[in-house]
């Protein structure tokens, strides 16, 4: 076999062009049971959260550790993730490390965290590609959200129902495949009977910005990063026209 | 239990595109691996023809349509049509089994009036649900079954699917970056559903003389891949996107040691090591898919490919005709240079050009290139004494081949990457019944739905 001696002119690493040097985290605490935490949720340490997190509430009270310590540790891994020193994995084993710990303060206060909102988000009837929307669901709920989760396969008239149930900031849906996308038009036009307007958000696979903007209350999601961004908008009251022209013009 | 023990080929450069061990002849005078290349056309629907059965039905003659007439028009030997089911295809079985009749009386007639070989693959949808069902007794598995059978009767030369077991685990694992799930959920769970399946799809193939062609691991491996996606994403790191590859190879090959007899289906892309050891012909998909997804091993994975594919092509029209047209052109003329090299004598130049072209392009192209898929394919059959044996053989190899060419450039966050899961595999129980019994009492905790008995575990 021949031997290439150059492949400069066949491709460019582009991967390897600027690559970022890890630097690491940057927060710190002077608590060093709320650094213990923190540094669990940077490092999505699952297997230790449960046991620093029981360690902080001997020192500290349950919202001075999720605030201190869980919040500001989730809100350096997306420091890290915007600024490419982390991938998608160490995003979601963060959020999987913050829940576990968010779960234990609010057993410890007798009582829920006030979310920022609630999502209701599925995948189409007829797909059961649903890895985009569970990466939507733990990103939503790290960050403060409460996630209706309605699964994989789900008709439009389950959609419709939740909605009408749970009133939520913002409806997601997800499909892989152009023949399946279709029931989120069908899902737009059963709402808009209702006269019910909020926030559908649309992505995976196939889904399209031009198929998105066809119908209304459509927003097309371009990654599932952006949910949490969406979500804040409509909780900041944007309507679905108004986040249509932030994200999607 | 895994059965191939050796491989096909005594080395990996005697494997070529258009060639195969054993080849398969099936359709209007249409054989593959038989010593040329054919093209593999995928037409997709488009959104809202799906709504009835006649509508699905018009669409489909008009897309099949468009195919053989452009190769008619452009002097294409032979072609195969992928019927890939849209859902509702597989959930209405009569659908699948009436455009199947459909397109068969079609490509009689081209065949009748000008000589064009060709044939049907049709590839059911695989939609049940691992982590909400019985998948071995479900309503969802009775339709996946008749849908094959209408499928066979309505004129289907070929039986295909992209089966998904072990799915609920390894989505989990994916995205986590947790080889060990990823092993679980495709080299086990994958592998063991994949036998339960494939004993089915056999029988029914066999009973109206339909070809068991075979499967693919697009539910896991491709998810992986596609996450890495380019040079920019950072959703999955690319060495752990090929060790997926590599446990997907001891996965798909289930099918042949079920009775499938290839030609396997396009997005498989760990097939490659699948022909190295069983000898079946294989379809491939690269730079003509471009339409459906992107990768990074459009030429190199053409390399020992006896269908070449475009994966999925929604129906539209272009300034040239309408897609369907259009890309049956490109992968017509595709094919001729294949052929011609092989006319020339030269297969062996062209394939080297292709695999130089990707090898060191990304870690895919690299394990997927034919010494090291060969290597790969090496490993599983050394190793098989179980289905968790042959996938963390595989991997371990394609880690180790990662790690060793020193051509193969990588950013210290891949290796980073490449090496924490190497130093987990390593660490694993020797014995299958272990690791299992391992992988139980976590994934149980952790992926809400996952049922051990949907495996016979």
């Amino acid at each position: 076999m021949a031997a290439v001696a150059n492949f400069d002119n066949i491709f460019v690493r582009y991967d390897l062009v600027g690559e970022v040097e890890a630097k690491g985290a940057r927060v710190a605490s002077k608590n060093p049971a709320l650094q213990r935490v923190m540094q669990c949720v940077v490092e999505g340490d699952t297997d230790n959260i449960v046991d620093a997190v029981n360690e902080a509430l001997k020192v500290a009270d349950p919202l001075e550790v999720i605030n201190e310590a869980l919040v500001k540790g989730m809100n350096e891994v997306s420091r890290l993730w915007d600024e490419g020193e982390y991938y998608l994995p160490q995003a979601i084993i963060a959020s999987d490390a913050m829940l576990m710990g968010l779960e234990i303060c609010e057993k410890k206060m007798g009582q829920s965290l006030e979310k920022k909102g609630v999502v209701i988000t599925h995948t189409a009837e007829g797909d059961i590609h649903d890895l985009g929307q569970k990466i939507v669901n733990a990103l939503l709920r790290a960050n403060g959200y409460e996630v209706i989760d309605l699964g994989k396969d789900v008709p439009v008239d389950e959609v419709v129902a939740a909605v009408k149930k749970y009133k939520p900031v913002m409806l997601t849906g997800t499909a892989l495949m152009t023949t399946t996308m279709t029931a989120f038009e069908r899902i737009s036009n059963r709402l808009r009977k209702e006269g019910i307007e909020l926030p559908f958000v649309c992505g995976g696979g196939a889904v399209s910005l031009e198929y998105v903007s066809g119908f209304d209350l459509g927003i097309w999601g371009k990654d599932a990063s952006q949910a949490p961004g969406m979500a804040q908008d409509a909780v900041n009251g944007l309507s679905w026209q108004q986040m249509r022209e932030k994200w999607n013009a | 239990m895994p059965k191939f023990d050796k491989m096909a080929y005594a080395s990996a450069d005697e494997m070529i595109f258009g060639q195969a061990k054993s080849p398969v002849k099936y359709g209007r005078d249409f054989t593959v691996g038989g010593g040329y290349v054919f093209p593999e056309l995928v037409p997709h629907p488009r959104p809202g023809t799906e709504a009835t059965k006649k509508s699905l039905m018009k669409e489909y003659e008009k897309m099949v349509t468009d195919v053989l007439d452009r190769c008619v028009a452009i002097g294409i030997p032979g072609i195969q049509v992928e019927l890939e089911h849209v859902y509702q295809m597989t959930k209405n079985p009569d659908w699948g089994g009436e455009i199947a009749a459909q397109t068969k009386h079609l490509m009689e007639e081209y065949y009748r009036k000008f000589g064009l070989r060709s044939a049907i693959r049709a590839t059911i949808a695989d939609y049940r649900k691992p982590d909400e069902e019985d998948i071995r007794s479900s309503v969802a598995l009775e339709t996946i079954l008749k849908a094959f059978e209408e499928s066979a009767v309505g004129g289907a030369d070929n039986l295909s699917i992209e089966s998904v077991g072990g799915k609920e685990i390894s989505d989990y694992c994916i995205v986590r970056q947790d080889i060990r799930g990823v092993l679980f959920g495709i080299g086990v769970l994958g592998s063991r559903d994949m036998e339960f399946m494939w004993k089915k799809i056999v029988e029914i193939a066999q009973k109206h003389g339909a070809t068991p062609g075979g499967d693919t691991n697009c539910a896991q491996a491709n998810v992986a891949m596609f996450m890495a996606g380019g040079y920019q994403d950072r959703s999955v790191p690319h060495t752990f996107a090929a060790l997926t590859r590599a446990i997907a190879a001891a996965r798909s090959l289930v099918a042949y040691e079920q009775g499938a007899k290839g030609p396997s289906k396009d997005c498989g892309y760990e097939d490659v090591i699948v022909k190295a050891i069983t000898g079946i012909p294989i379809a491939m998909e690269g730079k003509a898919s471009a339409c459906a997804h992107s990768d990074l091993v459009g030429n190199l994975i053409a390399a020992c490919c006896d269908l070449w594919s475009n994966e999925a092509v929604e129906y539209h029209d272009m300034f040239g005709g309408t897609t369907s047209a259009v890309f049956t052109e490109i992968l017509g003329y595709d094919v001729a240079l294949m052929n011609t090299s092989i006319e020339l004598g030269t297969a062996k130049q062209l394939q080297e050009m292709m695999v130089y072209s990707d090898k060191y392009r990304d870690m895919h192209g690299f394990i997927l290139s034919p010494e090291n898929a060969y290597e790969i394919g090496k490993a599983i059959v050394e190793n098989n004494t179980s289905y968790y044996s042959r996938a963390k053989a595989a991997a371990l190899k394609a880690g180790e081949l990662m790690m060793n060419d020193s051509q193969l450039k990588m950013s210290k966050f891949e290796r980073e990457s490449l090496q924490n899961a190497l130093r987990i595999l390593d660490g694993l129980p020797d014995k299958e019944e272990d690791f299992i019994s391992e992988c139980i009492d976590i994934y149980k905790k952790l992926v809400p739905g996952f049922n051990p008995a949907n495996y016979g575990l």
